[in-house]
């Protein structure tokens, strides 16, 4: 139902999209706008909860890692990677170096599959003005190709590292079952190297979008570390001030059921609401860590300070943790030795097993309460869209008044370009999120 | 199986129920195949990919996901109507999901232990296979469907003939491509015996047992390969169970093996567990 | 042909048997890998000593060897350098001659034309070193199999011709090898071009083909010396004793055909899985399936052969259903084929002993093991005892000594000897001694146990002489001949359901039976003890009865014809206990044992619920003084009860059983 109501004076605008597009998983729309005043901001999830939190009670950990990764079918590593480093932190498990840097490999192959399919298959086709990519296609064939091919890239690397690009099977306590011969990550270098040319160039395109106008500098939220750019480890920063450990998340954030909602909120406890997560969070907190061509590109686009203020920029901070990814694989396949110890032996010992990674929408927080028999007794886990939802929020605020003018199915499309921006993934949810304003 | 005739350019539509679209995005990651597939077929409803919609009829829908709350029980059977030839992907569309081991489970307590207000959460107290509810077509097993297989399907549809999805055990696939035993050479626990094939027995390749997410074969002797893994492996009843308690657990036998061994203790709102379980150092 | 570095003049060492220092092996395998030829051959790869190409001695598995069972391999380290130390792993030959993957036809559509075009044949030279003597039965199989027939697979013969077989001698076994008993090895004997055997400082070799006798003069050999010979033939002959003979080839076929409805079928399908796994580690197994993949125009087909199974449930199915559908049926196939029908189609068993399918069985089901039940060659006929005791003649017995006592019921005693006549180790149940105090008479007696080192014999004391064995003390020396007299025949059991009826004492003689059954429980079905007493305090043995009961799978039922206060089980006689029982005749057999009414009444009735004449066995007791068949007392009929008996069948015994004044 859109339609506008010119009624005694009375300006009123309903933007209402029953079944958003173009993001992974359920979520609809709706805001409403009197004589310039947000009456009402809903981003409504009514993806269905599958209660991980419970069917993770009584299996063992690496179970475990084999169970989370279906909370989402984009980001299964980064579920795999939060438990296992979690669980490894609490046991006292001390990995192969070797096996660290295919962690990270394995993370830039899922970071290479979910920025490309999200830049190029469902965000582009907005700055372009297509309703898919696959419309996008008839007339701009190769800019699709490219994109698949680069979305293959990072596919073949999961892969041959777990054996599957979705829910790879290879990822356990204390290593990996199984690991590459040197040979299997050459044969894939050329693809990878091609690849990296393919960010470069988006980051090019990306850049020379139009961007519509927006301006909100968010708090944000990242992993940062002294010498990697943030994928497994790191220290939970804010943009004000916030510096844990990767496990000391209930520190100062928690989250809480909304009244009239299904959502748990993330907020953080020094009442100072929403923060933002995701790469352009990532961009302003860690930039420093990026790798030098990915440092390139980011200059050369010019768009640091864009990417801080206007959330319709994420595209090219999508864009620049591409090169980051292609770029660092690269180096890691060109150092690879066999681990000597790809799978180290481990015994549990009950506690709390925390961490947090960045998936590629965001830091990612699990908690496992462990007990005597090795077991899940409790789990937290709080994806990164969950943490989102208060900035989505104050963004459809924002966004409000910069749509006003423009004719109404423009300014619905324009809408969910923002939503979009988030890169939202609400399978991960598994909670439901269900936002509401009241009158301002 | 059965056959629908198929159009010149079928109209296909790409819908989600309760998943994490692992299934659904299988499609997007045939990156060598994709532009090929959409000049075949009319992609006409796919809200992952496209925000171009439609309500149907579709010549083919392929449906992700359980049921798993009462919207989607009249959903899928309203999308029934308007569908030909109807595909579910995937263990949650084909078996319930991993969401279905909470079938065994208190539901009330599911609810109450994540949410503290569980009176908003509209879920159904089982995650059920499609099947369940309507007929269906064709179904690609596995968490997730194997890439060949949704090929597979998608040619044989453009020829009108029968796709080729064996049903034998993941152990014919190890041994065509000559990866070792795990079971007989390293006594890691493999459901591959007891699992339909199509995965490329990746598992074991990648040296860990087969957790069955392609669910159970025709004639699986789930009963046999549990009775053995207890005797010979010396294993507690409730190990073996947690065995069967994977993505595919609702779908027979299975099914029985988990409500029979134990193996799920979902739902159950004690939180400390004194040692009834009887075994002890987690088994890796 | 080669010099030695001792300047040796030339010697025929084109027929063998020449030796190869440990050093000089690299020579063969670069010799093998001449114009781009591949070799393959054994490596250890993931756990395992599996067939991979190999380019240097460095591949080669040394100071490696395996151990393997039902179900299970390892490798293990060995403490010398070996590099053939390891017995048949995972992979086979068939890998390379017959792989499980290869395009078939290229299928074109084109309007209404349609082509088929044969795909190319990737057929690469190879060379195959480290065959062993039942892998090159089973590539002479596979030969007759694909090559040998009216129609030929050509793939197979493209692959097949030119391959350069080195075998090696086997050094070592498995428990799970039965070469010898298929008659396949462990020696090498043909097949092969070049054989080796491995001794501690190099290797034997010998040619027997062309190809291998030009190998042969290229390489750096030297006359094999008398004592190395001797160790390589020594070495081969310990495996044979090792391997021993596990199964009985001769006659297998008719003895296999014949029992398509023995009831172990059923049995070892509720363990099988159906996997397939045996069917595609088998070196000879060739059933494959076509499969058939298109692309989105459907106007180009390519078909492929990939192995299949007879396992899978889809192998035998028409539109109306399958031929074979019940995994049973499907494990009865597989087994009949390979050693019985293949013989049928192509002149050999298609088994060549070499036990992957034991190994490799993921629960570890050993075909052996399922022969010998369902087709064992042991005679079905109760045979006089073949163990000769020492005290063999009337007037001859040997003394034992009391080991311990112990009260059975009011009146009988279990009495335990030890240091008895060696023959005792080697009885069987259902057997008897005549037992002796100088003075008394002597008294046959059942035997109610067997003992490593002696026997249990349970005695009522009815008389003087009985009471007087009662008697006796530990330490007390009591003279015994034995052991006499036929056994029960517990070989005619396997595989079927077990009745065993008796009372009071009659448990006796049925107690090593029992004992027996428990021993290997799973190869007989469903075993029924139907037991009865005068009173509680009669029934004999009564902590065994809880424990067959309650652990080892034998169904008990009591009863007692007067019951006490304590007494919670059924009263009456024990003929009444199982007329209420249910069994199936047809698989049946029966044992009892009892006073000569009681046993005629329980022959009756299990006859009148069909069980055949010839499955009810009964043990007579009859006046017996020498035990051996010459002081005339015993006689029943045709039989003299001590020496053709005391075990028959009512089959045998005709008319005479019941028959008054016999």
């Amino acid at each position: 139902m859109h339609g506008t109501e010119a009624q005694k004076g009375v300006d009123e605008r309903l933007y209402d999209v029953g079944e958003l597009t173009r993001v992974e998983g359920e979520g609809s729309l709706r805001l409403r706008v009197r004589n310039g005043k947000v009456l009402e901001a809903r981003f409504g999830i009514f993806e269905t909860p599958r209660y991980f939190e419970q069917l993770v009670v009584g299996r063992t950990p690496d179970e475990v890692i084999d169970i989370v990764a279906r909370i989402c079918g984009i980001c299964p590593v980064a579920y795999q990677m939060s438990a296992v480093h979690g669980f490894e932190d609490l046991f006292g498990v001390r990995i192969d170096p070797a096996v660290r840097a295919l962690r990270r490999l394995l993370y830039c192959g899922e970071w290479i599959e979910s920025h490309a399919l999200h830049v190029y298959l469902l965000h582009a086709p907005d700055f372009l003005g297509y309703e898919s990519a696959i419309a996008m296609a008839a007339d701009h064939r190769p800019l699709v190709e490219q994109a698949l091919r680069m979305k293959k890239a990072g596919n073949q690397l999961i892969r041959i590292l777990g054996g599957r690009s979705i829910h790879p099977v290879s990822v356990r306590v204390g290593g990996f079952s199984r690991v590459p011969k040197r040979r299997e990550l050459e044969d894939h270098r050329a693809a990878m190297a091609a690849g990296l040319e393919l960010a470069q160039a988006t980051v090019r395109l990306t850049a020379g979008l139009p961007m519509p106008a927006f301006t909100r500098e968010p708090r944000v939220v990242s992993l940062r570390h002294a010498a990697e750019y943030p994928f497994n480890d790191g220290r939970i920063v804010s943009s004000d001030g916030i510096d844990l450990a990767p496990s000391e998340w209930r520190s100062a954030f928690e989250e809480h059921q909304v009244e009239g909602t299904n959502a748990l909120h993330a907020r953080t406890l020094d009442g100072k609401g929403a923060y933002l997560v995701g790469p352009a969070a990532r961009v302003v907190l860690a930039a420093g860590q990026l790798h030098p061509l990915a440092k390139e590109a980011l200059e050369e686009s010019g768009q640091s300070d864009l990417i801080r203020t206007n959330i319709y920029a994420s595209i090219v901070a999508r864009s620049v943790e591409l090169v980051h990814a292609f770029a660092e694989a690269l180096d890691i396949i060109d150092a690879y030795r066999p681990p000597t110890d790809p799978l180290v032996p481990w015994t549990s010992r009950p506690g709390v097993a925390a961490w947090a990674t960045e998936a590629p929408r965001g830091l990612l927080f699990h908690r496992y309460e462990v007990d005597e028999m090795g077991r899940i007794r409790a789990a937290q886990i709080v994806p990164p869209t969950s943490q989102n939802q208060a900035a989505i929020e104050k963004d459809l605020i924002t966004a409000a008044a910069g749509v006003l003018d423009l004719p109404h199915a423009e300014a619905t499309v324009r809408l969910e370009q923002m939503i979009r921006s988030y890169d939202p993934c609400i399978s991960c949810a598994t909670h439901f999120l269900d936002l509401r304003i009241d009158e301002a | 199986m059965t056959h629908a005739p198929v159009a010149a350019r079928p109209r296909v539509g790409v819908v989600k129920f309760a998943s994490c679209d692992g299934c659904q995005l299988t499609l997007l990651n045939l990156e060598d195949e994709l532009l090929s597939i959409v000049e075949h077929f009319e992609i006409v409803d796919f809200p992952e990919a496209s925000s171009s919609r439609s309500a149907g009829p579709y010549d083919v829908l392929f449906v992700e996901g359980s049921v798993s709350e009462p919207a989607h029980v009249e959903r899928i059977v309203e999308l029934r109507r308007r569908a030909r030839f109807l595909v579910t992907i995937g263990a949650c569309a084909t078996a319930g999901g991993i969401q279905a081991l909470r079938n065994w489970g208190d539901h009330d307590a599911f609810r109450a232990s994540v949410y503290a207000h569980p009176e908003f959460i509209h879920s159904l107290a089982k995650s059920t296979p499609i099947a369940e509810h309507v007929p269906v077509d064709a179904e690609l097993r596995g968490c997730p469907i194997d890439p060949g297989q949704l090929v597979e399907l998608l040619t044989a549809l453009t020829t009108g003939r029968r796709p080729q999805l064996r049903d034998e055990s993941v152990c014919m696939e190890c041994k065509r491509r000559g990866v070792v035993c795990v079971m007989v050479s390293k006594g890691i626990p493999c459901l591959g015996q007891v699992t339909q094939t199509g995965c490329g027995a990746i598992c074991p390749r990648y040296g860990r047992g087969c957790y069955g997410c392609f669910g159970p074969r025709e004639q699986a002797n789930a009963a046999g390969l549990a009775r053995h893994l207890q005797a010979a492996g010396d294993r507690p009843q409730e190990e073996v169970g947690r065995l069967f308690a994977g993505f595919t657990a609702y779908s027979e036998p299975f099914r029985s093996m988990v409500t029979d061994l134990g193996g799920t203790r979902t739902g159950r709102r004690e939180t400390v567990d004194g040692g009834p379980l009887g075994d002890n150092d987690a088994r890796h | 042909m080669v010099m030695t570095s001792s300047g040796r003049g030339p010697k025929p060492i084109a027929e063998g048997p020449a030796f190869l220092a440990r050093a000089d092996l690299q020579v063969l395998l670069d010799l093998l890998r001449e114009d781009g030829r591949t070799l393959i051959g054994p490596t250890l790869d993931a756990g395992a000593i599996v067939y991979d190409e190999i380019a240097s001695v460095e591949d080669l598995p040394r100071g490696w060897g395996d151990e393997q069972g039902p179900g299970r391999y390892r490798v293990r380290r060995r403490s010398d350098e070996r590099l053939f130390g390891y017995v048949v792993g995972p992979t086979s030959w068939k890998k390379w001659t017959f792989p499980s993957l290869i395009p078939l036809t290229k299928g074109t559509r084109d309007g209404h034309r349609v082509s088929f075009e044969p795909a190319p044949i990737d057929a690469p030279k190879l060379a195959f070193l480290g065959v062993r003597a039942c892998e090159l039965a089973a590539l002479g199989v596979q030969d007759r199999v694909l090559a040998g027939g009216p129609f030929t697979d050509p793939d197979f013969v493209a692959r097949r011709a030119g391959i350069i077989v080195v075998a090696v001698q086997c050094t070592t076994s498995a428990p799970t090898c039965f070469c010898t008993s298929m008659g396949t090895g462990p020696e090498v004997t043909s097949g092969y071009d070049l054989s080796l055997t491995e001794l501690d400082d190099g290797f034997l070799v010998a040619a027997g083909s062309r190809v291998g006798r030009d190998l042969l003069e290229r390489l750096p050999l030297r006359p094999a010396s008398a004592t190395e010979q001797y160790g390589a033939a020594a070495v081969v002959a310990n495996v044979r004793a090792r391997i021993g003979d596990p199964v009985t080839a001769d006659g297998l076929h008719d003895r296999l055909l014949a029992q398509l409805d023995h009831p172990r079928w059923a049995q070892v399908a509720e363990r099988c899985i159906t996997c397939g796994n045996c069917t595609l580690v088998c070196p000879t197994c060739f059933c494959t399936t076509v499969s058939q993949s298109t692309d989105l125009t459907g106007d180009h087909a390519l078909s492929e052969r990939i192995w299949d199974s007879c396992f899978s449930p889809g192998f035998a199915k028409v539109a109306g259903g399958s031929f074979r559908s019940r995994p049973r049926d499907r494990y009865r196939q597989w087994l009949t084929h390979k050693f019985a029908t293949w013989l049928d189609q192509f002149g050999t068993f298609g088994c060549t002993g070499c036990g992957r399918c034991i190994t490799w069985c993921p629960v570890g089901i050993d075909v052996r093991e399922e022969l010998n039940a369902i087709a064992p060659a042991v005679s079905l006929a109760p045979e006089a005892a073949i163990v000769e005791p020492v005290a063999a003649a009337p007037n001859d017995f040997v003394a034992a000594r009391v080991l311990a006592t112990r009260p059975e019921t009011p009146g009988t005693v279990t009495l335990s000897l030890t240091g008895t006549d060696p023959a005792f180790a080697r009885g069987s149940t259902g057997q008897f001694a005549m037992v002796a105090l100088p003075g008394f008479p002597p008294l046959p007696i059942s035997i109610s146990r067997f003992l490593p080192d002696g026997i249990e014999l349970t005695i009522r004391g009815a008389g003087p002489a009985t009471k007087a064995l009662a008697g006796l003390q530990i330490g007390d020396q009591v003279g015994l001949r034995g052991p006499l007299g036929n056994n029960w025949p517990l070989d005619r059991a396997v595989g079927r359901d077990l009745v065993i009826v008796t009372g009071g004492i009659g448990l006796a003689p049925l107690r090593p039976v029992i004992h027996a059954i428990i021993a290997d429980r799973r190869r007989y079905g469903d075993v029924k003890l139907f037991y009865g007493a005068r009173t509680p305090v009669d029934l004999h043995y009564r902590d065994e009865l809880e424990r067959w009961s309650k652990q080892d799978g034998i169904d008990v039922s009591l009863t007692v014809d007067r019951a006490g206060p304590e007494w919670h089980g059924r009263v009456g006689v024990v003929t009444q206990l199982f007329d209420q029982a249910v069994w199936d005749a047809s698989n049946m057999i029966a044992f009892v044992c009892g006073p000569e009414r009681m046993m005629q009444a329980t022959a009756t009735t299990l006859a009148g619920r069909g069980v055949p004449a010839s499955r009810i066995y009964v043990t007579l007791e009859r006046h017996m003084e020498c035990g051996i068949g010459l002081c005339g007392h015993c006689q029943m009929g045709k039989y003299f009860v001590c020496r053709d008996g005391p075990v028959f069948s009512i089959a045998q015994l005709g008319d005479n059983f019941g028959r008054e004044g016999i």
